[in-house]
């Protein structure tokens, strides 16, 4: 089994210097592992630490300790995100372009040849439903029509590893089932699928792995079933046994 | 340098589309039109004073969209959130900064290349001349001076927490440079020791924007062409400056943290 | 304060107090109208006294484009430029200037002050000879000048140089007489009986016009109109030089006109301010010589 994604305890420690604050430990030591073909699902409350990893991963945090790795790349080399696309959880683009002009200025920075980034966001903006919005400027789209131009950004490469941060995050129903399908037609085509999300429903229909993260440290990882049978329960059952929640009990 | 490039062209297609540069163009052409249908005892080829006027206008237009434009670029991929998924791609941080740099200020050229050939109708109306070396001499020159400007305003919008006090800082810097900026020496040899230490170290530390600037008296007043080795020089001696600022931008950007 | 009766008679009180305030103040405002300047002008109003700074900042802008932009800043030796080369250049002005105009700038301080040299004006000339080009065919460049003389005449029209140099280069490079003569009214009409503008106006007669007994009307009204100023001060040398000039010139006109004993009057009254007396005492012997002269001739035959 290839690895596409990995992550050896990873460290990352904030301190506000300004505010007198003691280090917050946002990962304490992460070991992860992704491979190829696989959709992962990556879970935990608020402020778990998910996003950190996610910011790691991509190179927008230096980790305090530790390593990551796309690829086999360090993350910190730019070329590790050759192949990767990524969907960030709120999703803002340049207000002033077209889907179009914003799909032909990423597939400029990947270096795509004209006549395959134009073949590339055809397809795209089929898949996504917004060929007869490629012409007006988004600021003009509505929330879903964002989201989509976010998904159509993140596949203009054909990226071997998608990084999704709540994927159908203010999502209408429609749009997460067309979001669902895409991640299965992805995976359908060989891709690896790394994303996090609250909607423990949606996890438990695609994902074959997931992991559960709290408080910065990584409390499981494995298959769903694997996880619902250990903890007799559904995922949302086993979620919250793993992460310690006890219900109150009404007086 | 294809991402570079492809920053660049993001940068200059928001100048376009955006309203500053047409509302200035157009209050600039207004004024000079204006000011050009006033009647002066009968004169219809008095010229100087609408050449000063335009080109005080140009200078003044073109620092606010310099400015203005430059230092709203990293804070504005930061609040509207554009700057995560663009440096999720392949894209070095310093590529980012020399891809807006160039942006601003390809997009700073072109509005001066609009604004003289404004000023050269203007001109030639009245004058029946196309000093044209003349004005390429003050254009190319104005434009090298608007890149130390834009190098500034984006190494500013690094360490200043807002686009406003960046803009602030930026014009203020420059307009004291351009007025005084010539005249420090002078001013470091009245003064006792330390002031004169302090004030001639400022004098050569600055980069000397007003050069440029007071070229506009030698188009005015139809002087003859400057030496090109002299141009050159200058050229030289602006773009150093402008190497400095990208260099250190580069540098806080590369530490700074993204969220 | 929700009810309406309470807000109506709030606003009513507001109003009266409005009312007793702006009557209040209504014989004040009456004094300050009678003491406000004659000018009516848009920018004059709202300026105030700062108008006066402004026009003196745009006369010395008329000046710098007289030299075309070769012009002194404060850091630099102005001593050259205490009165202002377009109103020396007309022959009207005394001028206080000393010094070397060529070299203000001095030498350069510093590689810096060096090279910036190279982008400004760094050559003395006047419009009148051609400005930077040097070409005398283009000496009716000053026109440059009157946008700013204009403009500082509308914003201290007390200031009579604006309108006697501007009325000055308008008649003698660009030709415009009669433009030059609606100057000098106007300015007659913002300093009744100036010296000056009357001197200028009567210069225009006799060189533009070729009127001279015109001029010499217009002169001997500007002799009239002045009067001397006591003490030791630039407004006396001033005062005292526009008299020598009006007066000279009369002798000038007496004298092509054959008064010879009314010319002698009008050059023995220049002598009284002139800096140079032994030199107008010369051109008295000179008149006198020659009114001895046609006396000792001999008579021509009558029939």
């Amino acid at each position: 089994m290839v690895t596409i994604l990995k992550a050896d305890k990873l460290r990352v420690e904030y301190r506000n210097r300004e505010m007198r604050q003691a280090t917050k430990i946002a990962l304490a030591g992460l070991d992860l592992e992704v491979h190829a073909g696989e959709v992962f699902g990556f879970l935990g409350p608020n402020g778990a630490g998910k996003t950190t990893t996610m910011n790691v991963l991509l190179g927008f945090v230096q980790p305090t300790s530790g390593a990551a790795s796309l690829f086999g790349i360090d993350v910190r080399q730019p070329i590790a995100r050759r192949r990767i696309g990524y969907l960030p959880e709120l999703t803002y683009y340049y207000k002033f372009l077209t889907a179009e002009e914003l799909l032909r200025f990423y597939a400029k920075i990947f270096g795509l040849p004209r006549s395959e980034a134009d073949r590339r966001i055809d397809d795209l903006l089929k898949l996504v439903e917004l060929e007869h919005a490629r012409k007006r400027p988004i600021k003009s789209y509505s929330k879903g029509m964002q989201q989509r131009v976010g998904l159509a950004q993140a596949l203009i490469n054909n990226p071997d590893l998608l990084i999704l941060d709540e994927p159908t995050s203010g999502l209408d129903p429609l749009g997460r089932m067309k979001v669902r399908e895409i991640i299965q037609r992805l995976k359908n085509e060989g891709k690896t699928v790394f994303f996090s999300s609250h909607e423990l429903g949606e996890v438990e229909t695609v994902c074959d792995r997931v992991a559960i993260i709290h408080q910065g440290e990584l409390k499981v990882v494995g298959r769903v079933d694997e996880i619902k049978k250990t903890h007799h329960s559904n995922l949302e059952q086993a979620f919250l046994e793993i992460i310690g929640y006890q219900p109150q009990t009404a007086s | 340098m294809r991402n570079v490039f492809a920053v660049a062209g993001i940068v200059i297609k928001e100048l376009y589309r955006r309203k500053d540069f047409y509302v200035l163009f157009i209050l600039t052409v207004l004024i000079c039109l204006v000011m050009a249908s006033v009647n002066i005892f009968n004169d219809k080829q008095i010229v100087r004073y609408l050449k000063e006027l335009c080109l005080l206008l140009i200078w003044v237009s073109s620092l606010v969209i310099a400015i203005t434009t430059t230092a709203r670029q990293i804070p504005a991929e930061r609040e509207q959130r554009t700057l995560l998924p663009l440096l999720a791609k392949p894209l070095t941080r310093t590529q980012l900064i020399f891809g807006k740099f160039l942006g601003c200020w390809i997009a700073c050229g072109l509005v001066l290349v609009c604004f003289y050939f404004a000023f050269s109708v203007l001109a030639a109306s009245r004058d029946h001349a196309w000093p044209l070396l003349n004005y390429f001499q003050a254009a190319f020159l104005h434009w090298i001076m608007l890149g130390v400007v834009v190098a500034m305003a984006l190494l500013g919008s690094l360490v200043f927490a807002a686009p406003s006090s960046n803009s602030t800082i930026c014009f203020v810097v420059i307009a004291t440079i351009l007025t005084v900026g010539r005249y420090l020496d002078a001013v470091a040899v009245a003064q006792p020791e330390p002031f004169r230490s302090i004030i001639y170290t400022v004098y050569f530390a600055i980069p000397h924007l007003e050069i440029p600037f007071e070229l506009r008296n030698l188009i005015v007043h139809d002087w003859p062409l400057i030496g090109w080795n002299f141009v050159a020089l200058d050229a030289l001696y602006l773009l150093a400056y402008a190497a400095a600022f990208l260099v250190a931008a580069c540098l806080i950007f590369r530490r700074k943290p993204l969220n | 304060m929700n009810s309406p009766r309470t807000f109506s008679l709030l606003l009513l009180a507001l109003l009266i107090f409005c009312f007793g305030v702006a009557a209040g103040l209504q014989p004040r405002f009456r004094l300050l109208e009678n003491q406000r300047h004659q000018s009516n002008n848009f920018f004059s109003l709202l300026l105030g006294d700062s108008r006066r700074m402004f026009a003196n900042s745009f006369y010395v802008k008329a000046d710098e484009y007289y030299h075309s932009g070769f012009y002194p800043t404060i850091f630099d030796n102005n001593g050259a430029f205490k009165t202002a080369h377009m109103a020396e250049d007309t022959g009207a002005v005394n001028s206080k200037n000393h010094g070397e105009e060529t070299g203000f700038m001095g030498a350069p301080r510093d590689w810096l002050d060096a090279f910036g040299r190279h982008f400004i004006p760094n050559r003395h000339t006047h419009l009148d000879e051609g400005g930077a080009a040097g070409d005398l065919s283009g000496s009716d460049q000053v026109r440059e000048i009157l946008p700013w003389l204009k403009l500082s005449a509308e914003l201290d029209p007390q200031n009579v140089q604006n309108y006697t140099v501007t009325a000055y280069w308008l008649r003698q490079r660009m030709h415009k007489t009669a433009e030059a003569n609606q100057v000098l009214l106007e300015g007659l009409r913002e300093n009744p009986g100036s010296c000056d503008i009357l001197f200028e106006l009567g210069r225009l007669y006799a060189e533009s016009n070729h009127d001279t007994n015109r001029a010499e009307n217009v002169w001997i009204a500007a002799a009239k109109n002045w009067q001397p100023i006591e003490g030791d001060s630039d407004a006396k040398y001033a005062n005292d030089f526009i008299y020598e000039k009006i007066t000279t010139h009369l002798g000038e006109a007496e004298l092509n006109a054959g008064h010879w004993p009314q010319a002698i009057q009008w050059f023995q009254a220049a002598q009284k301010v002139s800096n140079t007396p032994n030199a107008l005492q010369e051109l008295i012997d000179g008149v006198q010589a020659k009114m001895a002269a046609q006396t000792n001739a001999p008579a021509a035959p009558t029939r």
